[in-house]
């Protein structure tokens, strides 16, 4: 019993480990730009979420998902290392509500909710980021250079506890996109 | 002083306790974090990693120490072998139970956590969720029937009364709000139960689009606070061709109680759900955890036998390398108390030990310096000595001899020094007389003695006044019937003090002689020959001849004293005695020549031997000693002839080379009362000598540094012996000067 338990733990752990899941899961920052809108600068960017079957398993058994957007907005150096002016965050919570079969995104930030029929329709909500405050246009020299670095990820540390060590190991959990950098433009 | 007060708080058990305390709490909140408790679950994967981490932290000490003391096993260091058996059966009692524990725990683990689940009580869950939705969806028929039918009551309805309208129908409805806006999203009147709402709650670009696709929105929506509530959405044909349709938005709140239970049934349900899901994580995880705690109880058991086994086998190890180190003389080593229990007691009576023996250690070496002192004293002390001293332990062996005693004895005894007393004319044969003139002596019976020894060496004739004890024993007895510590022999060399004394003597009376004798002397010889030539002319016949022969014999008898007190006054004042090296055999052929004259039938027997080596002597001396003694020997023959027998030769006597002369008569002898003192001035059995005759002999041969003595023969007559040393140069020059005489 206790042999048949380590057994499947480990053939559960070799398989996370070896191998991608066939339909390729990952996130997307498929663009991005700024816009300078009643003296502040604000990010529109279309993000594309998918998931992979383990990760919709835990979503429609009710494990919320969290999925965090970082921003950070740099002045570009060319002799050094940018600078850093600001670093924002903002972070959905995905969840399945069983009851009426639909998808409920609240932004965690601001705790707005919105209820979608399907999941898909909750990603394109989440992937649609618009009027993105980053930062007051006084914070802005003229004659410098500014870029925008982006990316989303799944909060792992926002499982429950013990699923965090199984997707600590699993590429399949390991969710995050690539920086995706535009210039900060008006 | 900063790094050793750091080294002293990380080393010891004192922050290994601490790791391990901290390594538990951290367990326990890992525990709890699995249970989702908020704060513990939020500090989960920082636990576990901490844990982790710590985990690997002991191991790391853990495989040091192991290093270490596979280390010192190969090296054979002592107490490892001890320590090694000690970690092992630690290591071998933590396991077995922890193993044990480890197995079932997981076992109910499992079994738990399956127990949690039940499919019966998931069909319930499954079931009350499609009644919930089954209720509330006959309910939501309802509401989409009635608002296509207020939708219907607005078509005629232009925009600028719709919201007069919409009120009315909202109260009838009992919505919680309508809202008529156009399919692109533009709002054209509202009504809200709530008075206070101003912006109307908008369907979602998702509705819009199914109404664009014609198809009426009617589904119920959780809207978190304000609870569950129906969303319906219809479209309204358009008032007038080409104007833009209409939507009918309305929101419809779920009776309180069922949306108390639908939120109940949804939470149960989705709680169950990811229960169900996170079964086998949730297994890993406690399996995760179990592992951790085993490991740390594991590792933590085999630091434990680590230190305990060290703390146990340091003072043994300290007692084999003190043992080692008493064994190799460092009688210094104190080891550390362990503490107070059995061990702390052996390493406390070690300590003694070595404390006692080191103190003995010092007393001894203090004696041995005392001794040592004492004897480098005794030594100075004994060197400057003039008289000799020797000492023997109780079986006889020499133990001390002084320079003196070397210097006396002719022979240097340092290298004897260990040797028994006979042994000692084996190594040095001028010892054979010294060594058995004092073996009688040497008797326990005779603690304390004296003698006068006389010694015939390459100095000539010695004559030693010894004295001799017994020496107390170790104990400080001095019984006679137990032998005690040896004895002590102390010489003095006198020879030449019997000498001067004997000298000075005899110097006296012959100067005493000749002044008293010699002087009235004259006169009576001037005064016979005065009356013989003034008388004997003038008498008759008969008296002339008396006179004559009267004053003739009072002339000679003078003559006679005359040549006596000469011979006194030689005796007292010897003329300086001239050395050359001479052949005794020479000195005897001539002196011999000279008799051969004589009226007397004389007879020679001369036994010459012809490696007789040559003497350091005055040859004038020696023809003296050869007449006086040939004299004497005529003398004791008498006149009807004599048989002298004399004989030389060369013989070696422990070790010493000397030249032995004798001259025998055939005579009557020496009387036996007389043998004693027979060459002492005026002793003499003939009635017309001086007596002084053999006195000068001695005293000539003793001037030689020889001896003499005098045997009566058994086959009648006298043997006088003389002995005169040989200087060891030259030894063949004599034996060539002998060759040539023959």
């Amino acid at each position: 019993m206790l042999l048949a338990g380590w057994r499947r733990l480990l053939s559960a752990l070799a398989l996370c480990l070896s191998s991608l899941p066939v339909h390729a899961a990952g996130f997307e920052v498929h663009a991005a730009a700024t816009s300078l809108e009643d003296d502040a600068y604000q990010l529109t960017a279309r993000i594309g979420y998918r998931f992979g079957d383990e990760v919709l398993e835990a979503l429609d058994n009710g494990v919320p998902l969290t999925l965090q957007l970082e921003v950070e907005v740099q002045r570009v150096r060319k002799w050094w290392a940018n600078e850093t002016l600001a670093k924002l965050t903002q972070r959905h919570q995905l969840t399945y509500h069983a009851f009426s079969d639909q998808y409920l995104l609240r932004n965690l930030d601001s705790g707005e909710l919105t209820i979608h029929p399907t999941l898909g329709m909750a990603l394109s909500e989440l992937g649609a980021v618009d009027h993105f405050p980053l930062l007051p246009a006084e914070q802005i020299e003229a004659g410098e250079d500014y870029e925008v670095q982006l990316r989303v990820s799944l909060d792992i540390e926002a499982l429950p506890a013990p699923l965090r060590p199984v997707a600590y190991v699993t590429p399949a959990w390991r969710l995050s996109s690539e920086w995706y950098t535009c210039s900060l433009t008006p | 002083m900063l790094l050793d007060t750091l080294k002293r708080l990380t080393s010891g058990p004192r922050p290994v306790a601490l790791l391990l305390v901290l390594l538990l709490a951290s367990f326990y909140l890992l525990s709890g974090a699995i249970q989702n408790t908020a704060l513990f679950g939020r500090l989960y994967s920082l636990l576990l990693a901490v844990n982790i981490l710590a985990l690997l932290l002991l191991i790391a000490l853990i495989g040091r120490n192991l290093i270490h003391l596979l280390q010192q096993y190969r090296d054979h260091a002592p107490g490892s072998r001890l320590t090694l058996r000690l970690v092992v059966m630690f290591v071998v009692l933590a396991l077995a139970p922890v193993s044990v524990v480890y197995y079932f725990s997981l076992q109910f683990l499992h079994r738990g956590i399956d127990s949690w689940f039940d499919l019966r009580v998931e069909k319930s869950l499954q079931d009350a969720l499609e009644l919930g939705r089954a209720s509330l969806d006959g309910r939501l028929r309802e509401l989409l029937r009635q608002t296509r039918l207020a939708a219907g009551e607005l078509v005629p309805v232009p925009d600028s009364a719709a919201a007069l309208k919409l009120n009315e129908l909202r109260q009838h409805g009992e919505a919680a709000e309508m809202t008529l806006l156009t399919l692109r999203g533009r709002v054209i009147a509202s009504a809200s139960m709530d008075p206070t709402a101003i912006i109307p709650a908008m369907p979602s670009e998702a509705v819009l689009q199914q109404l664009r696709q014609g198809l009426d929105y009617a589904r119920l929506e959780p809207l978190g606070e304000v609870g569950m509530h129906v969303r319906v959405a219809v479209t309204l044909p358009a008032l007038e061709p080409g104007a833009e349709a209409r939507v009918l938005h309305a929101l419809f709140p779920v009776a309180e109680r069922l949306s108390l239970l639908a939120d109940s049934v949804q939470e149960t349900y989705s709680q169950y759900t990811e229960l169900a899901f996170l079964r086998q994580p949730l297994k890993y995880s406690f399996t995760l955890t179990l592992s951790l705690i085993l490991l740390l109880s594991l590792l933590t058991a085999v630091w434990a036998a680590f230190f305990s086994a060290r703390r146990l086998v340091a003072p043994i190890r300290d007692l084999a390398e003190g043992t080692r180190a008493v064994a190799a003389g460092d009688y210094d080593k104190r080891l550390p108390l362990p503490g107070r229990d059995e061990l702390g007691f052996l390493v406390r009576s070690f300590n003694e030990m070595t404390y006692k023996i080191a103190q003995s250690q010092q007393a001894v070496r203090l004696s041995q310096r005392q001794a040592e002192e004492q004897r480098t004293y005794l030594e100075a002390v004994l060197g400057r000595l003039s008289s000799g001293v020797l000492t023997l332990d109780s079986d006889g062996v020499l133990h001390t001899a002084n320079a003196a005693a070397g210097q006396i004895l002719g022979a240097a005894l340092e290298d004897s020094l260990g040797q028994p007393l006979q042994a000692l004319p084996g190594r040095h044969p001028i010892l054979d007389q010294f060594v058995d003139a004092l073996l009688p002596h040497l008797d326990p019976a005779e603690p304390d003695w004296r003698a006068e020894l006389v010694l015939f060496g390459p100095k000539g004739r010695q004559v030693l006044m010894c004295r001799g004890a017994l020496l107390p024993g170790i104990d400080g007895s001095n019984d006679s019937e137990q032998p005690g510590g040896g004895h002590v022999i102390v010489f003095d060399d006198i020879t030449t003090l019997i000498q001067a004394q004997r000298d000075a003597a005899w110097g006296e009376v012959a100067r005493r002689l000749a002044h008293e004798i010699k002087n009235p002397l004259t006169p009576i010889q001037l005064s016979a020959e005065r009356l013989r030539h003034k008388y004997l002319a003038t008498m008759p016949g008969a008296d002339a001849e008396v006179l004559d022969r009267a004053t003739h014999t009072i002339v000679q008898q003078v003559e006679a004293m005359k040549e006596m007190v000469k011979a006194f006054s030689d005796y007292a004042r010897p003329p300086q005695i001239r050395l050359e090296m001479v052949g005794m055999n020479r000195i005897v052929s001539e002196v011999v020549e000279l008799y051969q004259t004589e009226q007397r039938p004389i007879s020679f027997d001369m036994k010459l031997d012809p490696r007789t080596p040559t003497i350091e002597a005055d040859a004038g001396r020696l023809r003296q000693v050869l007449h006086n003694l040939i004299k004497n020997a005529l003398e004791a023959c008498g006149p009807d002839g004599a048989h002298i027998r004399i004989t030389t030769h060369c013989a070696e006597q422990t070790g010493c080379r000397y030249v032995e002369l004798s001259v025998c008569d055939d005579g009557p002898g020496i009387p036996e009362e007389m043998l004693a003192n027979l060459f002492e001035p005026y002793v003499t059995s003939k009635p017309k000598g001086t007596g002084l005759g053999l006195a000068i002999v001695k005293k000539i041969v003793e001037e030689h540094g020889g001896m003499i003595w005098v045997e009566n023969m058994p086959e009648g007559g006298a043997c006088i012996m003389i002995r005169l040393p040989v200087k060891k140069e030259k030894p063949r020059d004599e034996a060539q000067d002998t060759r040539g005489e023959d």
